[in-house]
């Protein structure tokens, strides 16, 4: 049997942990990521205890392109460990919620304290420098935007809408026009009528002279009912204006 | 001012763009959620049964560590993922341990970091880093030198890392942390038992010509060393030879069996079991009660060791394999021992399951074990179902698990799906029409009239049932389903085609040695097939990556003929270096060639393979390691076919002797061999000049579908001739992995023209500590690629993803034509194009990218992602044209051509993610087929998970609406007759009465 040989093949630099710091924060489940409580089982106690979790599911908190990284344990804490100075762009990876995203500095402090962590807005497709005055408080906070909707609702079968559709209205109004029109000409003053008359006359000559292929007469004729109208409107009003305007909406 | 608004609306509204409803949602798709192969490298990470009593529920989970970088609990009744949790790749699973309702596990380098998750559901509890992965020890095996141990509560964990230090993490902060003395010292510790009295940390020290056991006993409360010894030993083979029982160190010392009893002074006494010929130790993870297997030649034995008194407690005859045996614990407590024997060529295994405490065979019986499907045996778990009946958790070489109760098998999980090496789509046949009489063909004239005569019959039925369908059956849409019900007859009846070819076959190979054919309308396994060679049963080649070919479609099959559509794999024998060619029935998985199921092609390795398909003829093309060509199928046929093909050129990864990988543009010329016979090589023509210290990462074949458009026509009347170079390939570029990081490192992209090499668009893009990750694609004139960019600092600069499109035009401007498709490369007239570019700032990293494919390419192709948080995503081309106007409203013309207003921020929509709800896990990458229908693309997303869904980049424009409403129509047309009929008397009688009073 051959030797399975322990291979020690690198045993590592001692660890300066003097620049580098944990970023801490934490999720707060809101009204966008907040799990219903289950009735009387044994998940139900823990569940009430972190509602947002079991929502949430797996997620991991991420600075830049997932050099440094965190997951987003059962109470909503994160933890990124030893992230050296710089400048970072805080991401979190989450299947169903949105989450802002963060500018995190990481600073070296003159005494040989802790590293100071500053945490500002913002927002993506935005120029990263200069940075926002706005600082947010630090250990980071960080509560779901909204819940991505994956799904368009099915355009149902709505007769409301169907009755407001513009071809519709059209027909509608068209059908109205029709059914009232006898009852429209009943009411009309008999020289009114008249003119109405002899107006659709022309109109039906015209129309019919139109059909018949006579496109010469039949312009002339449309000419002279335009003409006519016009010299009807240029008028001045002889009858009551209530009238003409009904005789307007009538050639309509 | 409002008409710019409004026509901006209406063109939005004007080309819907596709979307799903939540009722189509694993109607149109389906998702395999696959956990991988279970890593039975070692006891700490392979399958376990864990059973946990409350006082409110009796669960039983499997749980196991995988080979994907997985930690997943299996439902053993049913096989379904109760949880899982995936592991970034750089952090590795090296040790896991459970404890009532907690599992915990060690990962990264030397065991970086510790994270516990709650067994039921997998709530993670704790996540801890314990060292910097980059201070983690590197060994081989990487599980050595880890260890996790529970105490009295399950939040009391020890964990074991780097070999040297041990931590006592309690609810999730550090109590106590010891480091072994000096860093530079010969002990690398490897395992600890945790005991009311102290922590017995166990490890070896390095002498002369062996091991010495070393223990260091530990205060569990405060980590003050309590005692450190070592124990008298020499331990030649290291890790494999000694094992900690609960209570106890037993270890081989020259073939014999010595024990040593841990107290926490560690004054101990070793017995030794006079015994001089056993060759191995195997835990069976009953070192609790004191139980182990010593292995020999010929025989075996439970031994135990309680209290030092080491007694073999039973004998095995005949010699053992390492994974035959087996330990679990009864609901009662009492541990048992199973023992499965098995050979190859049996095709029944048989299990004895022993309780040793009675020293008896509690039951004995077999199993049929398929092993021309599953390969052999890897790992075996057992726990007890009931008092007596074992259940078995068995892990195969081919990546299947499976879980037997007694010898009822409950179910298996093809968990090798998720190392899939290659996938492509194959279109099926239409469905064999029965047709009445045979020899219709034949019929005269006067036959045929009486057949119809007698066929009038039935005519007023056929109408009745067609006015029937025509008033209530439903169409087909493009969003139904397109799964068959089973065929009732008992026939095996091959899979045939829906309306819309959305059913098609999906053949696959894994690199455990199998290729499945799927089914993508349901995601069901058709047929599986293991790639045996030969002589031993359960031995099976490895596919290669992307070495999967169509050699034959439905469309190329003879009407008359029975056969199907075929393909061919590229697979390399595990045993020997030769590349062997399996052609199978697509449809079946059966093998074409008989009597052998495969053609032994060459010794060696391949360079790179092709399919050459000329004149309706497909033939393989092989390149092996002296560049010389091989021919599947090797006939005079295909030799004259290449020899046809004037002007072949590849572009080749080519290992300089430096070292470095180069682009090297290859021909092919042909010298005849000693036989006479012709041989064809191919030789370099040009060589791609990189920066200093780059090496080529990846050449990318363009996609090639149909081209629908040769140009673009503005809103100006004038037109954008398309840049389409028939040669062009992509081609990623990345920093030698052994220069030093430098300033001027990069990734690189070019697209080359591989006839002649020249360079037609470059990009030099960042690079982070030498690594690129640049995803890209390419076809006719259009690619685009996605990057990480870090710099931040300069004025407008944000560190962020970004995505970058780029289309490439003839001539210098616009409504130049230069024929591009038609040119030779050598033309100067090659070298005159426009490329247009634009850049997009992308919230995600991705981790594969393609476009949608359809049958004519006339819909227009949407851009297809694979997101890191594991979702599927796909993008309108009108979002990624990179002609947007830049700072100011599209103009009327530039309205006329759909384009909207540049914003750097690509929209993160989440209702263009097609993969919705599922959480689609480390893909690797996307395959798009197109379907009958020329809207719809079929898209299939393989990695960890499967996933398979359809979409229509253009809207299903060439298909009724699903939302079109027939009642609808039905009832506006009778209201309209039953209107008519009512009117029309009404009509008449008024126009009668308009006569007379007229």
């Amino acid at each position: 049997m051959t030797l399975p040989i322990i291979f020690i093949l690198f045993l590592g630099f001692l660890y300066l942990g003097s620049s580098a710091v944990d970023v801490k924060g934490h999720v707060s489940w809101n009204d966008v990521c907040r799990g219903k409580f289950l009735p009387s089982s044994a998940v139900a106690s823990l569940t009430i205890q972190y509602p947002g979790y079991n929502q949430l599911g797996h997620s991991r908190v991420v600075l830049d392109n997932d050099k440094h990284s965190g997951g987003i344990l059962k109470d909503g804490s994160f933890v990124i460990p030893n992230v050296p100075s710089g400048t970072y762009l805080l991401s979190v990876i989450s299947h169903d919620y949105q989450f802002e995203q963060m500018r995190v500095d990481v600073k070296d402090s003159i005494s040989f304290e802790e590293p100071v962590v500053e945490i500002r807005p913002y927002v993506l497709g935005t120029p990263m420098s200069p940075a926002s005055t706005i600082l947010l408080p630090y250990p980071i906070k960080l509560s779901a935007r909204q819940r991505f909707n994956y799904f368009v609702p099915r355009d149902s079968f709505n007769i409301m809408g169907m009755l407001k559709s513009p071809m519709i209205l059209m027909m509608v109004f068209a059908g109205a026009l029709v059914l009232g029109m006898p009852y429209l000409m009943k009411n009309m003053d008999p020289e009114s009528l008249a003119e109405f008359k002899r107006e659709q006359a022309k109109m039906s000559h015209a129309q019919s002279a139109l059909q018949s292929g006579d496109f010469k007469s039949g312009l002339s004729a449309l000419m002279t009912a335009a003409s006519g109208q016009d010299q009807a409107s240029s008028q001045p009003p002889r009858v009551q204006t209530a009238t003409k305007s009904k005789g307007k909406s009538r050639r309509r | 001012m409002h008409l710019h608004a409004i026509t901006l609306l209406l063109s939005f509204w004007l080309t819907p763009s596709f979307a799903l409803h939540e009722s189509d949602a694993g109607v149109v798709d389906w998702h395999k959620r696959l956990v991988g192969v279970p890593n039975t490298e070692t006891i700490h990470t392979s399958p376990t049964f864990h059973s946990v009593s409350t006082r409110k529920r009796n669960s039983n989970i499997v749980l196991t560590a995988t080979k994907s970088n997985v930690l997943a609990a299996l439902n053993p009744l049913n096989g379904s993922v109760e949880w899982r949790y995936v592991y970034e790749p750089r952090d590795n699973i090296v040790t896991f341990q459970k404890q009532d309702s907690v599992v915990a596990s060690l990962s990264g380098p030397g065991g970086a970091t510790l994270r516990s998750f709650n067994v039921f559901n997998g709530d993670m509890l704790l996540e801890r880093r314990l060292h910097e992965p980059e201070t983690g020890l590197l060994v081989q095996p990487n599980n050595l030198g880890t260890f996790i141990a529970f105490g009295k509560q399950s939040n009391e964990i020890y964990t074991l890392t780097n070999g040297a230090t041990v931590n006592s993490i309690n609810g999730g902060t550090i109590s106590w942390s010891w480091t072994s003395g000096d860093q530079g010292s010969q002990i690398l510790y490897s395992t600890i038992s945790a005991s009311d009295d102290a922590l017995y940390v166990v490890g070896l020290e390095s002498s002369f010509a062996s091991y010495v056991l070393h223990v260091t006993a530990l205060s569990p409360i405060t980590g003050q060393l309590i005692s450190s010894s070592t124990i008298p030993s020499h331990i030649s083979n290291g890790l494999d030879d000694f094992l900690v029982l609960s209570r106890t160190i037993v270890w081989i010392e020259n073939g014999k069996i010595k024990c040593f009893v841990l107290s926490p002074l560690l004054k101990g006494k070793t017995t030794v079991l006079q015994d001089a010929s056993y060759k191995k130790l195997l835990d069976i993870g009953l070192g609790s009660h004191g139980l182990f297997i010593a292995l020999k030649d010929d025989s075996s034995h439970i031994v135990s060791c309680d209290d030092g008194d080491l007694v073999p407690v039973r004998n095995f005859e005949g010699p053992a394999s390492e994974v035959s045996y087996a330990g679990g614990l009864s609901k009662d407590g009492y541990p048992f021992v199973s023992n499965l024997h098995w050979s190859p060529n049996s095709e029944v295994v048989t299990v004895e399951i022993y309780s040793p405490k009675l020293a008896s065979l509690v039951i004995e019986y077999s199993l049929p074990f398929d092993a021309k499907t599953h390969g052999s045996i890897s790992h075996v778990a057992i726990e007890s179902a009931t008092d007596v009946i074992g259940r078995l958790f068995l892990t195969t070489t081919t990546g299947a698990i499976q879980v037997w109760e007694q010898d009822k098998h409950i179910w298996t999980r093809e968990e090798g799906l998720s190392e899939l090496k290659a996938a492509k789509f194959v279109e099926l046949p239409e469905r064999l029409s029965v047709l009445g009489g045979e020899g219709r063909s034949e019929e005269g004239f006067v036959g045929r009239l009486i057949r119809q005569a007698k066929d009038v019959k039935d005519l007023p039925n056929y109408i009745i049932r067609f006015a029937k369908r025509f008033a209530t059956g439903s169409y087909e849409s493009a969003t139904s389903s397109a799964t068959f019900s089973a065929p009732s007859s008992s026939a095996l009846q091959l899979p045939y085609r829906d309306a819309f070819g959305f059913r098609q076959i999906l053949v696959v190979s894994t690199s455990y040695g199998k290729a499945y054919g799927i089914d993508t309308s349901n995601g069901d396994i058709l047929w599986n097939r293991f790639l045996g060679i030969g002589q031993d049963p359960v031995a099976n080649a490895v596919p290669f990556g992307d070495k999967l070919f169509i050699v034959k479609t439905v469309g190329d099959a003879d009407i008359n003929s029975e056969a199907g559509p075929e393909v061919v794999i590229l697979a390399k024998s595990r045993v020997e270096e030769n590349v062997l060619l399996f052609h199978l029935d697509a449809l079946t998985g059966q093998d074409i060639l008989q009597p052998s199921t495969f053609v032994e092609l060459l010794h060696g390795s391949i360079h790179d393979t092709y399919m050459l398909q000329l004149s309706g003829k497909k033939v393989i093309v092989l390149l092996d390691s002296e560049l010389k060509v091989h021919l599947y199928p090797d006939n005079a046929e295909s030799r004259e076919l290449f020899s046809n093909a004037t002007a072949l050129s590849v572009p080749l990864r080519i290992t300089s002797s430096q070292g470095h990988r180069r682009l090297v543009g290859h021909q092919f010329i042909t010298k005849p061999n000693d036989n006479g016979r012709s041989e064809y090589f191919a030789f370099p023509t040009w060589t791609l000049s990189l920066t200093e210290g780059h090496d080529v990462q990846a050449i990318i074949n363009p996609i090639r579908d149909p081209v629908a458009s040769i140009g673009k026509v503005l809103g100006n009347r004038t037109t954008l001739y398309k840049y389409l170079n028939p040669h062009v390939v992509l081609v990623l570029t990345t920093p030698h992995s052994s220069t030093a990081l430098t300033s001027n490192a990069h990734c690189g992209l070019y697209l080359v023209d591989s006839v002649k090499g020249s360079v037609v668009y470059e990009a030099t893009l960042p690079t982070e500590g030498n690594v690129c990750n640049v995803k890209a694609t390419f076809t006719e004139n259009w690619l685009i690629y996605h990057y990480y960019d870090n710099e931040y600092e300069d004025i407008g600069h944000t560190k962020g993803y970004k995505v970058v499109t780029v289309e490439l035009y003839e001539g210098k401007q616009i409504d130049d034509k230069t024929r591009s498709s038609e040119l030779s490369s050598y033309s100067n007239k090659m070298m005159e194009y426009t490329t247009y570019e634009q850049s997009f700032v992308y919230p995600h990293a991705i981790s594969a990218i393609t476009l949608t494919s359809t049958k004519f390419g006339i819909s227009s192709k949407d851009v297809i992602v694979a997101n890191a948080n594991g979702k599927i995503q796909s993008f309108s081309r009108r979002l990624l044209n990179p002609r947007r106007p830049i700072g100011r409203k599209p103009s009327s013309e530039e309205q006329e051509e759909y384009l909207v207003q540049y914003d750097p921020l690509l929209p993160d929509d989440s209702r263009k993610v097609i993969s919705h709800n599922y959480d689609v896990a480390h893909i690797r990458s996307i395959t798009t087929s197109p379907a009958l229908l020329e809207s719809t693309s079929l898209v299939f997303a393989y990695g960890l998970d499967l996933f398979l869904t359809r979409v229509a980049p253009s809207n299903t424009f060439d298909v009724l609406n699903e939302s079109f409403n027939k009642v609808q129509l039905v009832v506006t047309v009778i209201g309209l007759a039953v209107a008519i009929l009512v009117t029309r008397p009404i009509v008449m009688r008024k126009k009668l009465r308009e006569k007379w009073y007229s």
